[in-house]
């Protein structure tokens, strides 16, 4: 019932390569009108609304319209001006000075100053806020505002991707100096929409806010009611009672799309999925049975079977269009014979493999993959079994304790190099739940942190792929898509989605008379 | 009257046998592959010739998915309804049979395990013991044994107070001789009842559990876990759920018609 | 009255012991609510800031202690996903349940108690068969089934009820009620079968008794001697087990609610779950455990009012 995409956050911008847009329905045309409230059907439970201490993709969704951040990122995901004007990075790396757009207003009416800015970011910093984005200003030695609209930090230390950071709500938020308190049950902040009120459970309510910086929104208001059930959302958006609804079931958007009563949107990439083998289980530590499993898998196929065709695969998880994803990789083949033939090289003849995969009920297309998996396994001679795991009990067991042999995770793709291969791959990297531990890719992750120039850094980083590949690390499946589906009268439904796949933004969205 | 009251119980006993060989022979006949060999070309195909019972949304034979998911489901059932009747037998019959104090602090126990949401009792076995079958059945045997201890210790009470058991008492038999020879075979046709419709409930139980991971893990089948992954294509392929709906139907109608003419059988009051 | 003392102080022990098992049982779970905050974004260190600001960092029995303490003291603490104070949410959510609760258990008397008679005046025939078989129908199937299909019928294909959601009753009741309808449907489907059996089981006793003989024989009607005369005497067993049915009840509301979107405690109860909010499980769990065993001492007492000669033990 509960499908959350975590691992939204600041860490996880990617881009919004829009992908079959609904052809028949033509509403770019339309000039866009104002007024109307638009009912969202939302998939997930908002929880705790203090932008800084959530982490969790449906608070992150909603409030992505209350917040504006200091930066932001254009839809190559290039770093712009967003509540600073303009914004420096001295050469050495280690000063960063914003100058602030002038007379931007919080909902509350009052202007916005620098003093806002560095309170914001104290706030995110201390740590007895709890803010999930805490770590981004580790490097932070100072935050300086000589004048209103002028904020200055200092770094002890070069930290590369700290404005890309800096450009979601999640650390680069703007909050008015000393609402921290209140933030969890009334956000406050200088983004298009005012909260209004929240029933836990069922509706958030948000109104226009006329002083917006970038101009007044065409929406009255709207309302995202909660609803986590797949069958009753899609049920919701045809009887009319729902404008719209994020996440629409996998099996069902070609349905929809069929539906000329309806637009459905979908864009590329959402996510990435990857299989993980625990580099502590013995048979694991051997690169030719982690060859031998990525062989078993026909990758198409089994995107095919679990997304039903809404994905691509990928043998690379850096962002698609990104300087650094390496084009000649390609996945393996499946060839179960030469997988066969590799185990019993490494001392695993048919039969004598037992491995346990763990599958998180909160992503019910990996249950399903993974009994896809099992019966090409089976051809294999390796007797794979299924254990489902909520997902609470999967980030004890598997993300955490390292407890599992075998089991599958996504990630929004992460298009920060530094940011995905050196704490996904290397050995010190805070997300390496499998352990690996690769010399080579050590050294490169490092090393890409001292090189200035970026055809040479995405270089490394090529090399770090062609490492993961050639070891067989993961098995990298595919890139997943993101979905929307609303009434034809919803307008500007291309600018929901930000470029980061996750967050909506219903700034520029209308509703037909 | 009574010849339909016959044919009740026949209709029954036919019904249960059926599902019985079933549930025996399908493994035997059926190679266990049938159940979890996928037709990609085939997905939630509605009953064709092909597939008299059309498929799931991995293209599986739902025919071979709900035989061969029958063995498991009825063990499953048949366990954990044993299993609460074994911790729930003596609890009953004790607090029943004693009364008094004893009979207080018992009953304050299973009143604490009836108040108590199973669901937390099922994630909490699921996280701390694993999702597997033998932990499935843990979870609904014990979230059963409160109901049944709860209906043992009612006619418990009820027989201590009949003449021969003071009888048997005044003459000095042991309470737990006069536990077992006297009180144990006069409530034994109530907690046959009783568990005749613990079974049904059970199946439905791994329904539930299933939802939360703990269940039959697949592509293994079961009929609570198939009709859990019916959940979400109800509309467009409503024979995921019907089928295996079906086949808890029918052990039900089997199990309680049965379940009445046992009771009939037992029972000397209900004439 | 010395039986009502007793009850009553069986309740007080009941409700320390439910406090006991439910603090150990939500402490045995593994995983915290700081490691759901942050999901796949969690590493040690940040972790142990959420947690230190959350203050699950004290020892259990202190833990333990607070908890008892709070609630005594009207203190519930606060929900560590929602930020809200809990006695707040359970507020809001209690009536919501109430309103499904009371619903359901009114559609299920409904259902049950015509049928059950009908097959009771018709035992071991035709319609007896057709009573029993289609109200075990209703069990045959899980209660997200029968939700599923009421969603798919009256609301996306009829069009006659809201698919999902909660107004608020003291904004609109009507609209409330509207909302709770379909749960409330599919619960008392539900629960409709155990009913049904208990009806006409104890018809049948009932029917065959000295007094429904006296009765007829005096020429009344027999829809009179039915209707009035036996049904009842028969409503006392049927009342006692709707109430043993409301735990079942509030079993089922988490599920229902989730479907539904409904509100209420079930949903919040299965929110805390999730997320392993632990204050929160721990209160929403003892209001429905002293719910439950309140529910079931009113039955008890109901049932002594109703039929005085019941052996008070």
């Amino acid at each position: 019932m509960k499908r959350r995409d975590f691992l939204r956050s600041t860490t996880a911008l990617l881009g919004s390569g829009l992908l079959g847009a609904m052809p028949t329905v033509l509403w770019a045309e339309d000039a866009p009108v104002k007024g109307g409230t638009l009912i969202w059907g939302h998939s997930e439970t908002t929880q705790n609304l203090d932008m800084h201490q959530t982490g969790t993709a449906s608070s992150g969704r909603v409030l992505q319209s209350i917040h504006s951040s200091i930066v932001t990122v254009d839809k190559d995901l290039k770093v712009i001006p967003g509540l600073a004007e303009s914004f420096e990075v001295a050469p050495d790396g280690l000063t960063y000075t914003f100058k602030l757009r002038p007379n931007v207003k919080f909902h509350n009416g009052q202007v916005m100053t620098s003093a806002d800015v560095k309170y914001s970011f104290d706030r995110c910093r201390d740590k007895a806020t709890g803010a999930v984005n805490f770590e981004v200003f580790n490097n932070v030695a100072s935050i300086d505002t000589p004048d209103d609209a002028t904020v200055v930090i200092k770094m002890s230390s070069v930290n590369a991707p700290f404005l890309s950071r800096l450009a979601e709500n999640g650390a680069g938020v703007v909050m008015p100096k000393d609402s921290g308190p209140t933030q969890g049950t009334n956000p406050m902040g200088a983004g298009p929409f005012k909260f209004v009120s929240y029933e836990v459970g069922t509706v958030v309510k948000m109104a226009r806010h006329e002083e917006y910086w970038d101009g007044p929104a065409f929406l009255d208001a709207v309302e995202a009611r909660e609803i986590t059930e797949p069958t009753t959302r899609l049920t919701g958006l045809r009887t009319g009672e729902l404008h719209m609804i994020n996440d629409i079931p996998l099996d069902r958007v070609s349905e929809l799309q069929a539906d000329a009563t309806l637009q459905v949107k979908t864009w590329f990439p959402l996510n990435f999925d990857f299989i993980n083998l625990n580099h502590t289980f013995k048979p694991f530590q051997d690169p030719k049975v982690r060859i031998a499993f990525d062989m078993i898998i026909d990758k198409e196929a089994l995107m095919q079977g679990a997304l039903w065709g809404q994905g691509a695969t990928t043998p690379s998880p850096s962002f698609p269009t990104s300087a650094s994803y390496n084009h000649d990789l390609k996945q393996r083949p499946q060839d179960i014979e030469g997988a066969k033939k590799m185990l019993a090289e490494a001392g695993y003849p048919e039969g004598s493999l037992n491995i346990v995969f763990k599958a998180t009920t909160n992503y019910p297309y990996h249950v399903e993959a993974a009994q896809i998996l099992v019966e090409w396994f089976k051809s294999a001679g390796v007797n794979l079994t299924i254990e489902q795991l909520t997902w609470a009990d999967w980030l004890t067991q598997c993300w955490v304790n390292k407890d599992f042999q075998m089991t599958m995770i996504n990630f929004f793709t992460l298009w920060e190099p530094d940011f995905l291969y050196f704490s996904v791959w290397n050995s010190t990297g805070a997300f390496n739940f499998r352990a690996i531990n690769d010399k080579v890719i050590d050294d490169l992750t490092v090393q890409a942190r001292t090189v200035v120039d970026d055809t040479a850094r995405a270089d490394i980083y090529k090399q770090v792929q062609k490492q993961i590949w050639e070891q067989s690390h993961d098995i990298i499946l595919w890139f997943r898509n993101g979905t929307i589906g609303a009434q034809t009268k919803v307008g500007g439904l291309d600018t929901v989605v930000h470029p980061n796949g996750s967050n909506l933004n219903f700034h520029k969205v209308w509703l037909k008379a | 009257m009574k010849r339909f009251k016959t044919t009740k119980g026949l209709i029954g006993i036919v019904l249960l046998l059926a599902i019985l060989l079933v549930a025996i022979l399908g493994p035997m006949l059926i190679p266990a592959d049938a159940s979890t060999a996928m037709d990609m070309h085939a997905r939630r195909s509605p009953p064709t010739w092909v597939h008299p019972f059309g498929t799931d949304q991995l293209g599986r034979d739902m025919m071979f998915r709900v035989i061969l998911g029958a063995r498991t489901s009825l063990e499953i059932a048949v366990s954990a309804v044993v299993m609460s009747v074994v911790l729930g037998l003596p609890l009953g019959l004790i607090s029943g049979y004693f009364g008094g104090f004893i009979d207080n602090v018992l009953m304050r126990l299973v009143d604490t395990l009836l108040a108590f949401p199973a669901l937390l009792l099922a994630l909490t076995i699921s996280a701390v013991l694993g999702p597997n079958i033998q932990n499935t059945i843990i979870a609904i045997g014990v979230a059963f044994t409160p109901y049944l201890a709860r209906i043992i210790r009612g006619e418990a009470l009820r027989v201590a107070q009949m003449p021969y058991v003071e009888a048997a008492r005044s003459s000095g038999t042991t309470d737990i001789m006069i536990m077992i020879r006297h009180v144990l075979p006069n409530i034994l046709p109530a907690v046959i009842v009783q568990g005749t419709i613990s079974l049904a409930f059970a199946i439905l139980a791994e329904a539930g559990l299933s939802f939360l991971g703990l269940g039959t893990q697949p592509p293994a089948a079961s009929w609570g876990l198939m009709i859990q992954a019916s959940r979400d294509q109800l509309d467009i392929a409503p024979w995921t759920a019907l089928v295996p709906g079906l086949a808890v139907a029918l052990t039900v109608l089997g199990l309680n018609m049965f379940g009445d003419v046992l009771r009939d059988i037992l029972d000397p009051r209900a004439k | 009255m010395t039986y009502i003392i007793n009850r009553l102080l069986s309740v007080i022990l009941t409700l320390f012991l439910i406090t006991l098992v439910t603090f150990a049982v939500t402490n045995i779970l593994p995983g915290d609510v700081a490691m759901m905050i942050m999901g796949t974004q969690s590493n040690p260190e940040a972790l142990s800031g959420l947690r230190q600001s959350l203050g699950l960092n004290d020892p259990l029995l202190v833990q333990y202690g607070h908890w008892v303490g709070g609630m005594v003291s009207g203190n519930w603490g606060n929900s560590l996903i929602f930020k809200k104070p809990i006695l707040e949410l359970l507020s809001q959510k209690a009536v919501a349940s109430a309103i499904i609760v009371i619903m359901s258990m009114m559609i299920a008397l409904a259902l049950a108690i015509p049928l059950g008679v009908w097959a009771a005046v018709h035992r071991d025939r035709w319609q007896d068969t057709v009573s029993s078989s289609s109200a075990l129908l209703g069990v045959s199937l899980p209660d997200f089934f029968w939700g599923i299909v009421m969603i798919l019928v009256f609301a996306r294909w009829l069009g006659w009820f809201p698919s999902s959601g909660f107004v608020e009753p003291s904004v609109n009741f009507w609209g409330t009620l509207q909302h709770a309808f379909l749960p409330s449907l599919a619960l008392g489907l539900g629960l409709m079968a155990h009913l049904t059996r208990m009806t006409r089981s104890t018809m049948t006793g009932i029917l065959s008794q000295e007094f429904i003989r006296v009765a007829r024989a005096k020429g009344l009607a027999e829809r009179t001697v039915v209707w009035r005369y036996a049904l009842a005497n028969a409503i006392g067993p049927v009342i006692t087990i709707a109430g043993l049915q409301i735990g079942y009840l509030f079993g089922s509301i988490i599920v229902m609610e989730s479907l539904f979107g409904y509100t209420g405690m079930g949903w919040l109860t299965y929110q805390a779950l999730l997320n392993r909010d632990l204050p929160l499980i721990q209160d929403t769990v003892f209001v429905i455990a002293a719910v439950v065993m309140l529910t079931n001492l009113a039955v008890d007492l109901l049932y002594i009012v109703i039929d005085p000669r019941i052996r008070l033990g």
